[in-house]
């Protein structure tokens, strides 16, 4: 008895009765149909969350925050608490061979831009000149915000690509001319184009921001004019961040880091501190997160799979009931008990197997509508297809065996008799 | 009682080579070791030689179900030999029963019992299937019993396009095909009116007569039990009755 036979007896069995068969595969199409899904979703949120992480400079990346203590004296912040400049550079010169660069966001303002009487809304980042590092980009023509530009507060500014051609025609056109921003607020200031970088924008970031025009719009000058502007401190940061140099154990030198701010500058802070979180601690957690929803819906996938099987063993054993006379004629005809046995759970290993196709198929397909809507898209992983087949075999035998073996014990003269 | 043949019977006995059919005081008991322990064969011993078309004769209730069971190899005696072929059935294991029925049984039952959804030529094969048998040389031999029960025609049709009749030739058919040692036929015109009846009867006549087949025919149908070489009545579990081969001058008789 082939397994050729076993397997077209099988598909003849189902054909028989369609919408059965089809209602005891759903639970399968259900089961591995979400398994599938929820891996296929969940390389795609990885995925997405690697852009996000490497536009922020990737592993590299080290913030720094200023925090409450565990037992603070007062719980809110003042001006003496803030991390300074003097600081920074002394952090900076204290680490020569981990520090690459400091890179420094102070915020950004809302504004509108006047080209030759036509407005348009532009943001404006007080940034460092390490911040190009975090904002993955180059810088097509020109050249970054210098230390220099932030030393002596110059009025410079890096436009895109796309606002220089549709400003002056040309990136390198851009390069020396001037645009008049007026600042939310009413500060109207004039600012030289000094570098226009390349504008790009990934997955699921033009998910975020919705409209790529609108978001275009980043005008970044240096921190240290927009907070004179402002009329703050222009040299103190709740936060800051640097990238470290390649090679740099991130772990042990964010501890270093984090005891030097405190014991050198926080010692005498009753309720402050600084606080170091390094882009893989951040990854990490991320990736917990994303861990524990896989396999919170991993479970629930589990549960509908073994509903589906018990669906199976239950559709299984009304078939070898119905089809107990025919059992026993194969006996009489002189199957062996292990030939009906082979027969049932090829059966039930075929309800499965297409259930489990079925199942996989729908997966992608809805792991990638879930993709497209986040803005990315992800090739089903060849691993999880092959688990999925394989899980759905196992199901098969091991829910088919038990109804498989009643049959195959069945006695040939009583199942003969059976009416 | 049950077991005291077991030892001194593993020798064939000289005279069970010749017969395709030889029972020795079989015994068959239900609920063996419970108070409600039934015997339903009480010893019978009978031999049926190779080419003998013999009808087994029984009311309901005679034990002829039971009788037939055992010559079928789906059953074995609680206690006695039955040999078929020369080979001791009663010793043999589930596996062993599988086939001997497989190569040496061909089952005609009254119900037909064809499988469902399953083509006549597909169920011709399916002794052949289960025998190891190549599936061109299946298809081949399927062919051929076709022929013989002339339902060439009707190769491709499933079991609810035939009718009763034509239904019961294919089963014929198929019990004929692994070329087995003995057709056991359970009432096969019980459920045909007498005109497709008489057709059946007149295949194993001709199966008989033409290719030399071992024909046991079970049945409570005296008139149909008159064509036959031999008539073995069986009543309450013993024989009661045994003509001999009428035709052959008695040569399967005085064995009892």
């Amino acid at each position: 008895m082939g397994l050729f036979e076993n397997i077209s007896m099988a598909l003849a069995g189902l054909r028989a009765n369609k919408m059965r068969a089809f209602l005891t595969m759903l639970g399968i199409i259900i089961g591995i149909g979400s398994v599938i899904a929820i891996s296929t979703l969940g390389s795609i949120m990885e995925a997405s969350v690697m852009d996000i992480f490497n536009s922020q400079g990737g592993s590299n990346l080290m913030q720094f925050y200023v925090t409450m203590k565990s037992e603070p004296a007062r719980e809110y912040y003042l001006d003496e608490d803030l991390i300074t400049g003097e600081m920074i550079d002394a952090f900076e010169e204290r680490f020569p061979d981990e520090v690459e660069c400091v890179i420094i966001n102070n915020g950004s303002t809302g504004g509108t831009m006047n080209i030759r009487h036509k407005e348009y809304d532009v943001t404006v980042y007080a940034v460092s000149p390490g911040y190009i590092r975090q904002s993955m980009t180059t810088v097509e023509a020109g050249r970054y915000i210098s230390d220099r530009d932030c030393e002596e507060l110059r009025y410079t500014c890096v436009i895109s690509d796309k606002q220089a051609e549709k400003l002056f025609g040309s990136k390198r056109g851009a390069i020396g001319k001037r645009i008049t921003v007026t600042l939310t607020g009413g500060d109207m200031i004039d600012l030289t184009v000094v570098g226009v970088y390349k504008y790009q924008i990934s997955g699921i970031m033009s998910t975020m921001v919705g409209n790529i025009d609108d978001w275009n719009n980043e005008i970044y000058m240096p921190y240290t004019t927009m907070g004179r502007l402002q009329g703050a401190d222009t040299d103190t940061f709740f936060q800051f961040n640097i990238n470290t140099k390649t090679g740099t154990d991130a772990q042990k030198f964010a501890e270093k880091a984090e005891n030097y701010f405190n014991d050198t500058f926080y010692r005498d802070n009753d309720s402050m501190q600084v606080r170091c979180f390094t882009a893989e601690s951040q990854m990490a957690m991320i990736d917990e997160m994303l861990g524990i929803l896989q396999l919170a819906i991993s479970v629930i996938a589990g549960i509908s799979l073994l509903v589906g099987g018990i669906g199976v063993m239950n559709i299984m054993l009304v078939s070898v009931t119905e089809r107990t006379r025919e059992i026993g004629v194969r006996k009489a005809m002189g199957a062996p008990n292990s030939a009906i046995r082979t027969q049932f759970i090829v059966e039930s290993i075929i309800i499965c197997l297409i259930g489990g196709a079925v199942g996989i198929l729908t997966g992608i397909g809805m792991g990638n509508i879930a993709g497209l809507i986040v803005g990315t898209t992800a090739p089903p992983s060849l691993g999880s297809i092959l688990l999925a087949v394989g899980f759905s075999m196992a199901i098969g035998i091991f829910f088919g065996y038990y109804p498989a073996n009643r049959a195959a014990k069945l006695d040939p003269i009583e199942a003969l008799r059976y009416e | 009682m049950m077991k005291k043949n077991k030892s001194k019977s593993t020798p064939v006995p000289t005279d069970a080579a010749e017969y395709v059919i030889s029972a020795r005081n079989i015994v068959k008991s239900f609920y063996v070791g419970t108070p409600n322990e039934l015997e339903i064969l009480h010893g019978m011993t009978f031999n049926v030689p190779r080419g003998e078309f013999v009808s087994i004769v029984g009311q309901s209730g005679s034990g002829k179900s039971t009788l037939m069971n055992i010559i079928g190899a789906l059953d074995r005696p609680t206690s006695g030999e039955y040999f078929l072929d020369g080979v001791d059935v009663s010793k043999a294991n589930d596996k062993e029963l599988s086939q001997i029925r497989n190569k040496q049984i061909g089952f005609v039952f009254q119900t037909f019992n064809l499988i469902a959804r399953t083509s006549a030529l597909k169920n011709i094969e399916l002794p052949m299937l289960y025998g190891g048998i190549p599936a061109r040389e299946r298809r081949e031999r399927a062919k051929e019993l076709l022929e013989i029960v002339e339902m060439s025609e009707r190769a491709g049709h499933m079991p609810n396009e035939l009718s009763g009749g034509q239904k019961q030739r294919i089963a014929i058919a198929r019990a004929m095909a692994n070329d087995p040692a003995i057709i056991l036929a359970d009432e096969p015109t019980g459920a045909l009116d007498s005109k497709t009846g008489r057709l059946v009867m007149d295949l194993f006549h001709k199966l008989h007569r033409e290719q030399g087949k071992t024909i046991v025919l079970i049945t409570h149908n005296n008139e149909l039990a008159e064509e036959t070489d031999r008539i073995i009545t069986i009543s309450d579990g013993n024989i009661i009755g045994d003509t001999g081969n009428r035709r052959a001058g008695g040569d399967g008789s005085g064995t009892v």
